[in-house]
């Protein structure tokens, strides 16, 4: 693409037909280096608005389709967009061996598609741009969210830069600073989520059809900065406007499986794990088959969620595609499964490392009582029936000394641990109704329930 | 000149120095990145019912969770190690 005949005779195309995702393609900086040269190369910069101005206006189809000020402002877009290609070329010509440079281009790239996203929301503000052109707010949106994170990796990696200029001022906070495009990119973004939500135009006409893919990428912005409270007020802001937006179900699949995904995680980080679990199980349900990293994040929150919910486990079939998830999973539910107390403690802390970095320490620790309810209910199995009377069912014996499952409790570990310990144990496992029954001190043995002792396990 | 120059190679010493130190620090990170845990962008902006997980990939939810215990695997020997354990504490308390 250059800015020649051709290219003004595809966007008069464009607006005629009123391709949204086609005019969101010119706006793209993801193509060749070659063709990054083709457009700087087109155009200098002290001609560059004047040739964009006689080649839209002259451009006979666009008569009649485009105001004068839609006109103006798409000169100013291209204009802006071309600058952004000659400041790319830069950075990826000086990048393109070794990675090293001795100046921040990418921090250039980033502040120069800035410049274009602040240009195009003005297009929206005051030059009246229709709603069905906003996939260019999603390329461009996209886009500078990669270039912030270029930018900060390319800042933290350079010596030179490290920390001089900022460690002269006194509130100097190494954290920030090492993510700084990136949040000032979150701003901008939540600058164009506003841009959508806000929209009054009726619903068909309305860039709140927007609204999603821009939360999507904030989303996923809050989540590498760690900021799940800003993260919040994304999702409240969509709940209160709920009623005045599109159906949910009218988004493409992409934005839905997107955003389920991480409301889901968040409520997983609330320990809302019945709403996450809801979430994230219609992000599996719509899920693209083959899109394998994502369902393997989705499975990552969604498994210790059911651990939670229901006490069940994934199935190796469910597993089988995921070599990861198995080497994260599979020990734990091994040990949960045979009730191996001493054994799921060791495989938690195996993988303490991998289940702090994915957050679901803690989640995956309270497993340990379900491993206990099986232990207990083991101890239960094999004591197990009373001498069965004329005619009647055989009853399991249900009355088990604590000492029995004092045994149980310290055989892998091989540790001795107190009585009260022991009684400490039980009785918590009756109290989050893990067990029925009732411990008689004086006699040293549990009681248990006669009809269902272990919920929802069969015995 | 020579004296002058003496500081300027010792500077360079110092820049070439700590070189070494950063490569690891540059591979770690890239590796980091690498098994970075964002979510992706789907190769296509919008599919079918039938192009779905729940339409495919492992079928009915049953199929996904099973119980947590497993009442067939008594020939592990966790279970065996259980019951001697078991006995044993039984025999006790007739003693």
């Amino acid at each position: 693409m250059e800015f020649d005949t051709h290219f003004f005779n595809e966007f008069a195309d464009i607006i005629s037909q009123q391709d949204g995702y086609a005019l969101g393609r010119t706006l793209s900086p993801d193509i060749s280096n070659e063709s990054l040269r083709r457009i700087f190369r087109s155009q200098n910069a002290h001609n560059v608005k004047n040739a964009l101005k006689r080649g839209l206006q002259g451009n006979a189809a666009l008569v009649g389709g485009l105001e004068h000020q839609e006109v103006q402002g798409w000169v100013d877009i291209y204009a802006s967009y071309w600058n952004a290609t000659g400041v790319l070329l830069t950075a990826r010509e000086a990048t393109g061996g070794t990675g090293k440079t001795s100046e921040l281009v990418w921090t250039k790239v980033y502040e120069a598609w800035t410049e274009l996203l602040n240009v195009l929301i003005r297009g929206y503000q005051n030059s009246g741009f229709e709603a069905w052109t906003i996939p260019c707010l999603y390329t461009v949106c996209k886009h500078l969210r990669v270039f912030a994170m270029q930018a900060d990796e390319e800042r933290n990696h350079s010596s030179a830069f490290d920390d001089t200029a900022a460690a002269l001022q006194d509130d100097f906070d190494p954290e920030t600073n090492k993510r700084q495009k990136l949040e000032d990119c979150a701003r901008a973004l939540s600058r164009v989520f506003m841009l959508c939500q806000t929209d009054r135009a009726s619903l068909e006409e309305s860039r709140k059809w927007g609204s999603y893919y821009i939360a999507n990428l904030l989303l996923k912005t809050y989540f590498k900065l760690n900021s799940a409270s800003l993260s919040k007020n994304i999702l409240n802001s969509l709940r209160v406007g709920t009623r005045d937006m599109p159906k949910f179900s009218a988004f493409p699949k992409s934005q839905q499986v997107t955003f389920k995904y991480h409301e889901g995680v968040l409520a997983f980080l609330e320990e809302n794990y019945v709403l996450a679990e809801e979430c994230l199980t219609e992000a599996w349900n719509s899920c693209y088959v083959n899109a394998k990293k994502n369902k393997e994040l989705i499975l990552t929150y969604l498994i210790p969620c059911h651990l939670i919910t229901s006490h069940t486990l994934p199935t190796k079939k469910l597993l089988e595609p995921f070599p990861r998830l198995q080497k994260l999973f599979l020990p734990l539910c091994r040990c949960i499964k045979r009730g191996e107390l001493h054994k799921f403690d060791l495989a938690l802390q195996e993988g303490e490392d991998e289940f702090v970095k994915r957050r679901i320490y803690l989640t995956l620790e309270r497993g340990r009582d379900i491993a206990l309810r099986n232990l207990l209910r083991k101890v239960f199995v094999a004591r197990g029936f009373e001498e069965a009377k004329e005619g009647e069912k055989p009853a399991r014996r249900t009355r088990v000394p604590v000492a029995e499952f004092a045994a149980a409790i310290s055989l892998g570990s091989q540790e001795k641990i107190d009585n009260d310990e022991v009684e400490c144990l039980l009785a918590n496992m009756i109290y989050k109704n893990h067990m029925k029954g009732y411990i008689s001190r004086q006699h040293g043995i549990v009681v248990l329930s006669k009809s269902g002792a272990f919920p929802g396990t069969g015995v | 000149m020579a004296p002058s120059q003496n500081p300027a190679q010792s500077k360079n010493d110092n820049v070439a120095e700590p070189k070494p130190d950063q490569q690891p620090t540059v591979e770690q990170k890239s590796a980091a990145l690498e098994e970075d845990d964002e979510f992706e962008d789907f190769p296509v902006e919008d599919w079918e019912p039938e192009e779905t997980e729940a339409a495919n990939g492992s079928g009915a939810p049953q199929h996904l969770w099973e119980e947590s215990w497993d009442d067939d695997d008594t020939s592990d020997d966790f279970s065996a190690q259980l019951k001697e354990e078991l006995k044993k504490v039984e025999a006790a308390k007739k003693r």
